[in-house]
Parts: structure tokens; sequence; C-alpha cells
């Protein structure tokens, strides 16, 4: 509950402070604890609390209905991948939630899975088996070649022993030869021989094994299959061989076997005869057709089964991740046993407090239930979350805060004038209108299309993209405008406001390169004067000119932070921070640079030479001598003596009446209380088993001194850096110009020179890409950066507290984007 | 004087720009005061660099000097 909360210093405004939170507990019969939490979900403002945050899951009221859930998230990721390996993809789902019942599909996923299942172990067989088969042909082809081959030319060896025969050698032996040779064919001992596929590469070792374990009583022929076969094993292309092997005996036929097997290379049964081969060979041509008659028949009917599944893929999914997600909530209330109802406790915007009654009105007539439930809110001293109602355009904005911290609950928003000045602090560093109007055509684009875009589903770069659609368009318009003002279209500075304000000394411009022009007209109205570029001095000038304006506005900021905190002050009624922090920060600051600022706007109104660096370094090395050609308006010693000492005496200021003043109160606050402290210590541990609250405070002395020490120092020593690296704003601009001008010069105006179409051309080329890569991508990262370092660092730790969590509601509308 | 004219008419351009503000996007009156701070603060800005530049132009200390033409 927002007991501190109160007047500020001005009337609400939106997005300033965060909503007011408020605790609420809500009591559920049984029978409606479902459909409330549901319509809860859809409303999306409760951000429900662990009460059962010691139970394990597995102890939690509702962990059977989760496992179901999970069981069915697991069916439908299965079908998703079957449905994406088939090439099927699942329906969109933008209609409304129809109402379907969780049981029905429960049931209906587990009919689909078995049917799948199945499919696919019989597509698994048929497959197998046709590889198997077209690798028996494959067998059947190069071992029928091999022993045909070898039946020729073992006809021709009988032929030529025969002829031999006739020559007739040794009477005595010949006839023996010729017996046994004779012989030989019809009493030969018996060949046994096996056939089938090992693969190349394992081939040589294969060959080698045998030999070894038969001692080389084997006979190997192998031959190279040309195309890759796939292995029934597997299921993928592999390299092979067919081999013969011609063995005797069947203690090498075993060992054989084994060894075939350990090599993975598949048998296939082979006849001698060639009637019985060519039998085989059509037999199995035949078999292969019909195999992939059936096999395609299968596969067409399992797509049929996933595109049914594909249409209600999505409504399924959605109901499952949904019903979990409520069955997650449900386990965070706890279980009132005796009153057979559940409490639920959840934060909640006091805004939002009639439309959940409405919510819970509903669920209960919905459900039919006797009794309503009940809602009442409680107080705590818990720091609520912090939640801000925001739009598409300050979305953005209100994420880039968040990024370095949430704010602390109602603690000033720092993104109220995020919005205006981020985008204009980038356009002083990119100051380009010819960049700027580049960037508001790429983000117009965003912009128009953003309702077809932010359905689709785009990269991650182009998602962050749109996601700054407009953070990056209000960067581009005030980029057009800081780059009217730098006179810089593409470097190129146009006279579009009147005449240039300088002119030559005398009529022949002798001196124009040597002490350079007068101004003679009156100052050029918006901007700096487009003389300036490409001339000798144009460095020193803008230098300057950047310089001081980056002090200007970085003072300028900084006193917005200080503000800030006095904002911060008023609404949380702390008279302390108002007198012993606001007011010696805004002393110390102003009197140190906001008096440099002063200064540098008083040198600029009278011309005077003096230098300004001088002026400060003499102002604290020896305040009281003569200010000689330092002068710069009358009283000048008087004002820094005073500036000087008030900024001396507020460092004292703000580091020791804090700490003091602070004890004071909190010894004031307790001093009633420390005779019933007993009775305390009980209630406080009963509001700490609800929820954790610090019913006691403690105060330390010396940790809060210690604190406020370390604040006054950081803001001293800050006070100078953070205004030294406001001096980034000119270093990047310096940048940018520097880098616009070499491409425009060295690249197209060289092109240009050298009166060729292609040159020219190339040039253009040349010129785009690297203004697009360059100037326009990188710079434009590199400048949203240091705007954004400018703005976390240096203008926040004014003021900026932001230890505070965030507003995370129970709500439907994110699940679409979940687990993907 | 002409410094105080330009100022005049931004700060005119901010007041037109509010009540323009005011009248397309009237939600409620914190939402208006978020967007008359808005427009406020976003012409106070470019109020100031523009003054910022111009001022450092009224009396200058350093004048151009044309470079050398080939």
């Amino acid at each position: 509950m927002a007991e501190i909360g109160g007047g500020g210093c001005c009337p609400p405004m939106d997005l300033m402070r965060s909503e007011p939170m408020q605790l609420v507990q809500v009591i559920v019969p049984m029978e409606s604890a479902h459909l409330t939490v549901s319509y809860l979900g859809d409303l999306g403002l409760v951000q429900f609390k662990d009460l059962n945050s010691e139970k394990s899951p597995f102890q939690r009221t509702y962990a059977a209905q989760i496992k179901r859930c999970g069981e069915m998230a697991r069916k439908l990721r299965f079908f998703k991948d079957q449905m994406s390996k088939a090439g099927v993809s699942p329906k969109e789902f933008l209609g409304k939630d129809v109402d379907i019942d969780l049981d029905d599909v429960e049931v209906k996923l587990g009919e689909l899975e078995a049917e799948l299942s199945e499919i696919n172990a019989n597509n698994d067989k048929l497959q197998r088996s046709y590889n198997e088969l077209m690798e028996y042909k494959l067998v059947l082809e190069k071992a029928g070649e091999f022993f045909a081959s070898a039946h020729r030319s073992a006809t021709a060896q009988q032929s030529e022993t025969e002829s031999q025969q006739v020559v007739g050698e040794d009477a005595l032996e010949a006839p023996l030869l010729q017996e046994e040779k004779s012989v030989d064919p019809t009493k030969q001992v018996k060949l046994g021989f096996l056939t089938g596929l090992v693969p190349r590469e394992k081939s040589m070792v294969f060959e080698r094994i045998l030999f070894r374990a038969t001692r080389g009583n084997i006979f190997i022929r192998q031959s190279v299959i040309e195309e890759s076969v796939v292995d029934p094993n597997s299921g993928e292309k592999a390299e092979k061989n067919v081999f013969v092997v011609f063995y005797s005996g069947e203690r090498a036929k075993s060992k054989i076997l084994k060894i075939c097997e350990a090599f993975g290379a598949n048998r296939y049964p082979f006849s001698e005869e060639l009637s019985k081969q060519a039998q085989m060979m059509t037999e199995v041509t035949g078999r292969l057709a019909e195999l992939k008659t059936t096999i395609s028949a299968g596969l067409d009917h399992r797509k049929i089964l996933l595109e049914t599944i594909g249409d209600k893929f999505e409504q399924w999914n959605l109901k499952v991740r949904k019903e979990k997600a409520i069955y997650h909530t449900l386990n965070m209330l706890s279980l009132d046993v005796t009153k057979k109802c559940l409490v639920g406790e959840g934060w909640s915007p006091v805004f939002a407090a009639t439309e959940i009654q409405k919510a819970l009105q509903r669920a209960a007539v919905d459900s039919n239930s006797q009794v309503g439930s009940i809602f009442q809110v409680l107080r705590t001293k818990e720091m609520p979350p912090t939640f801000f109602r925001t739009n598409k355009f300050t979305t953005a904005f209100q994420e880039i805060v968040d990024a370095y911290g949430v704010a602390k609950y109602q603690e000033a928003n720092p993104t109220v004038f995020t919005i205006v000045t981020f985008p204009f602090l980038f356009a002083v560093m990119f100051g380009d209108w010819g960049h700027g109007i580049c960037l508001l055509l790429a983000t117009m684009y965003l912009v128009l299309n953003e309702r077809k875009l932010s359905n689709q589903k785009l990269g991650d770069i182009m998602e962050m993209a749109f996601g700054g659609r407009y953070v990056i368009l209000m960067m581009s318009l005030f980029s057009i405008y800081t780059g009217l003002i730098y006179n810089e279209f593409f470097s190129v500075p146009f006279p579009l406001f009147a005449p240039s304000a300088y002119e030559c000394r005398d009529a022949s411009c002798s001196e124009a390169t040597t002490i350079g022009l007068i101004k003679t007209r009156d100052t050029y109205p918006f901007g700096v004067d487009p003389v300036w570029h490409g001339t000798r001095s144009e460095l020193p000038f803008l230098n300057s000119l950047k310089m001081k304006m980056s002090i200007l506005l970085g003072v300028a900021q900084m006193n917005l932070g200080i503000i800030m905190s006095f904002c911060n002050a008023k609404f949380f009624k702390s008279a302390v921070n108002i007198w012993f922090q606001f007011v010696p920060q805004m002393i110390f600051l102003n009197c140190l640079f906001g008096y440099l600022s002063a200064l540098i706007i008083i040198k600029w109104c009278t011309g005077s030479q003096a230098d300004l660096y001088h002026v400060m370094i003499y102002m604290f090395l020896s305040p009281m001598e003569d200010l000689g050609e330092n002068q710069l308006f009358p009283h000048q010693k008087t004002v820094q003596l005073t500036f000087l000492f008030l900024a001396l005496i507020s460092v004292p200021w703000m580091l020791l009446p804090k700490p003091f003043i602070l004890k004071k109160q909190h010894e004031a606050r307790h001093q009633g209380q420390s005779y019933a402290q007993l009775e305390e210590t009980d209630e406080s541990l009963q509001v700490e088993t609800n929820g954790g609250a610090h019913g006691h405070e403690e105060f330390e002395f010396s940790e809060i001194f210690v604190h406020q020490l370390i604040h006054t120092i950081e803001f001293v020593l800050g006070a100078v850096s953070n205004t030294a690296s406001y001096l980034r704003l000119w270093a990047l601009s310096l940048a940018h110009s520097e880098l616009s001008s070499v491409f425009y010069e060295k690249v197209l105006l060289m092109a240009l020179s050298f009166n060729n179409i292609l040159i020219l051309i190339v040039g253009l080329l040349v010129f785009i890409f690297a203004t697009v890569g360059v100037l326009l991508v990188m710079e434009t990262l590199s400048a949203f950066l240091h705007a954004l370092r400018l703005h976390w660092v240096e203008y926040q730790n004014k003021f900026y507290e932001g230890d505070g969590y965030k507003f995370d509601p129970f709500t439907f509308t994110l699940l679409g984007n979940e687990d993907e | 004087m002409a410094f105080l004219v330009t100022s005049l008419i931004f700060a005119v351009v901010g007041i037109i720009a509010s009540v323009f503000t005011r009248i397309c996007f009237n939600q409620g009156p914190s939402t208006n005061l978020l967007h008359f701070t808005l427009v406020i603060t976003a012409t106070v800005c470019c109020w100031l660099m523009w003054a910022i530049v111009y001022i450092a132009q009224m009396k200058p200390l350093i004048v151009p000097i044309l470079s050398e033409v080939e």
C-alpha cells in the first residue's frame, strides 16, 4: 500500500511515477478455482505471490495435472518434429479460443501418437527390406559377372590342357597326369563360397584378416560398386564392394561367418547355376517394385495424418500451454483445507480492483458454485513492484531506462524526460540533415507497416530495430533539426536562410587566405554560417563552439537531474533530503559549473578575448589576486570569491548534518516502543511468515555515515568528471562531420573530376555503401550508445535509485512467444 | 534584436504545438500534462541549441580563412 505517497511538487502526470499498487488477497472455492485463474489470466493485471515456496514441485496440489500437461506438450513436440521432417507446416491459428476440453485433447493426442508411431515403425521396416533387396540385386549382378567370367576362363584352360595332351611329352608320366587331370573336374574337393557386400573402407582389412584367419586357404574376389548403396542397418548411403569368398571345410566357414559379422558385411545366398541366378534376379526385381509402391503408399498416408494434425496443432498447443500456466499458478495458491477453498495473494494496481472483482464474479457464476469469491486488500510494508502503463510509443523508452535498473516503487521515472532528451543528445552527435532524412525514410517504412510486421517473425536484429522504431523516428527528426543547425547535408553546407555573414575585406579578396574574411552582415540567422566549411580556421571555430555547447547542455541536464531529486524528496515528504541534499548539491554544481556556463555566455555576448581556462584556474589557485586580462564583467572578483566560498561550505553541508538528523528521527520514532518490544517480536514473527516483511528497523549510525560520505564524494568528484564526460557530444559530432566530409570529398568529388561515366558510377556506389555502412549504421549505433551512457550515468546518478522490481502479471498474451 | 525575435518565434511555435497536441490527443489530465511536458522539453532543447550557435557567432574571435584554391 502506498503509505508514503502524497502530493508532489506538481499535479499528477502519466508515467512519472509507478501506478499505485496494492497487495490483494483472493479466496476462491475449489470448484471455481480453475475458471477464476483463467479469467484473471485473461485480464493480466495480477502478479501472484508463491505461497507454497517451501514445497517441492512434487508436493504441490496440482503436480499430477502439470505432469499431464507435460506429457501432452511432449506429444505435441513430437508431432511438430515429425511435421517439420515431412515438410508439413501447421496452420496459422489466429481465431478466438474455441472451448475445447483438455481431456478430449489428451485422448486425441494419445490416439494420434500411437497411429503415427505405428506408421513410422512400418515405414522403417519396409524401407529396410527395400534396402536389403537392393543390395541383394547388386550381389546377384556382380557375383553373376564374376562366375560367368570364371567359367569362361575355366573352359578356356580346359581346352588348352586338352590341346597340350595332344602334343605328347613323357610317355610314362603323361598318362598319369592325363588321368589326374581328367579326374580333376569330377573328383574335386567340395568348395563352398559366400557372397555379400562389405564397406569399401574396410575391404582391405577384411581380406587380410580372412587370409590370416584361414591360413591362406581361401580365395577372395572383390568388385567395386560405382554408386553408393543405402545400408539397411544404418539407413545411410555407403560405398561398398561385392565380395566372393571360396573356402573348404566347415571350420573355415564358421570363421568366415564370424569375421563377416564383425565387419558388418551383409551376406546373401547365391546359386551357381545360371538359370537359378536369372530366376532370383527377376524375383528380386519384382519384389523391389512392389515394395516401392507400398512404401510410397505408406508415406502418403503419413502425410495425410500429419496434415490433419497440422490443422489443429496450433489450437492444441495454445490450449496445453494455457492449461499448464493455469496449473502452475494454482500451485502458488495455498490450500485452506478446513474451508475447502484456495487462498491466493498477489500484487495488482489499485485501478484494477473493480475489474478483478468483476472477473471473480463471472468465474463464480460460470462455474456454478454456490459460494462467491472473496476479494480483500491487505496492508503490508513490503515494497510493491513497479508498474508503468506504457503505450506503443513510450514502451521502447521505458525499456531503455529499465535496462539499467527498474525504478523503485513510486520514485520519479527518468523516462519522462528521456523521451525527448535521448533523441536530442543523439542528434547533437549525429547532426546531418541528409543522413537524418535517410534514417527517417528507413524508420517510416517500419512505422507505416507496423501492423503487418508485428505479426511476422523477424530476425534478431530486425526485431530490435522494429521494437525501437519510435525511438529511431524521434532520433531522425531531431537529427534533421541539428543537421540544419550545423548546416551539413552530407557534409555540404547551404545558405538556406540568408546569405553568409562574412565577406572579403576588400574588393580584390587578396587577404582571404592569410588574414581572412570579416563579418559585414548580420549574424547568420539559423545555424552555422555556410562559409566555414573548407576553410583553414574551420576546426578551431567549430571545436570551440561544440565544446562550449557540450558543457552548456551537460550542465543543463545535470541540473534537471538534481531537480528530479527535489521532486522525489517532495513526494516522499523528506525535508532532510531537500535541505541537506538538494540545496547544497544545487549550490555546489551551479557555483562552479553554472558559473562556467555563465562565463561562456558572457564571453560570447561581449566578444571578450579572455581565456576561460585561465579564468577558472586562477579562480581556484589565486582567488585574491587582481584579474587583469581575465576580467569579463565588473565585480568579477567578488562574485568569484562568493561562489568559491559557497561551494566550499556546501560540501560539509551535504556530508555532516544528514546522518545526525536521521539518527535523531529514528530515536524519536522508536522512543515509546522500547518497552513494548517483547510483544512486537511475536507479531513481527507472524508478519514474517506471511511473506517476509521487515518488521524491525535497524539503524547503524556508522553505516549511514559512510553511505553519506560515499554519496558526497561521488557527487563532488562526479561534478567534474560528469561535466567533462559531456564533451563526448563534441567528440562524436566532430567525428561524424569529418567522416562525412572525407567520403564526400575524397570519393564523390574525386570520381566527378575524372569525367568518366564508369568511374562516376563506381565512385557513386562506393560513396553510397560507405555512407550507409559507416555513417548510417556504425555512427548511429555509436551515437546511440553514447547518448545512452550519458543518460544512464551522468543524468540518472543525480537522483535515480533504480532498485525496484518490475510488475510481472500472470497473463496469457505472452504464451504465443514462449519456447519456440 | 534578431535574437529576441527568433526566441519569440520559438516560444510561439512551442505554444502552438502544445495547443495542437491538446486538441488532437486529448486523453485525460495526467496524460495531457505528460504531452505538454514533452512538447515544452523539445521546444526548450531546440531553442537552446539554436541560441548557443547564434550567440557564439555574434561577436566572433576567429574569422574564416579560406584555403588555397588550386
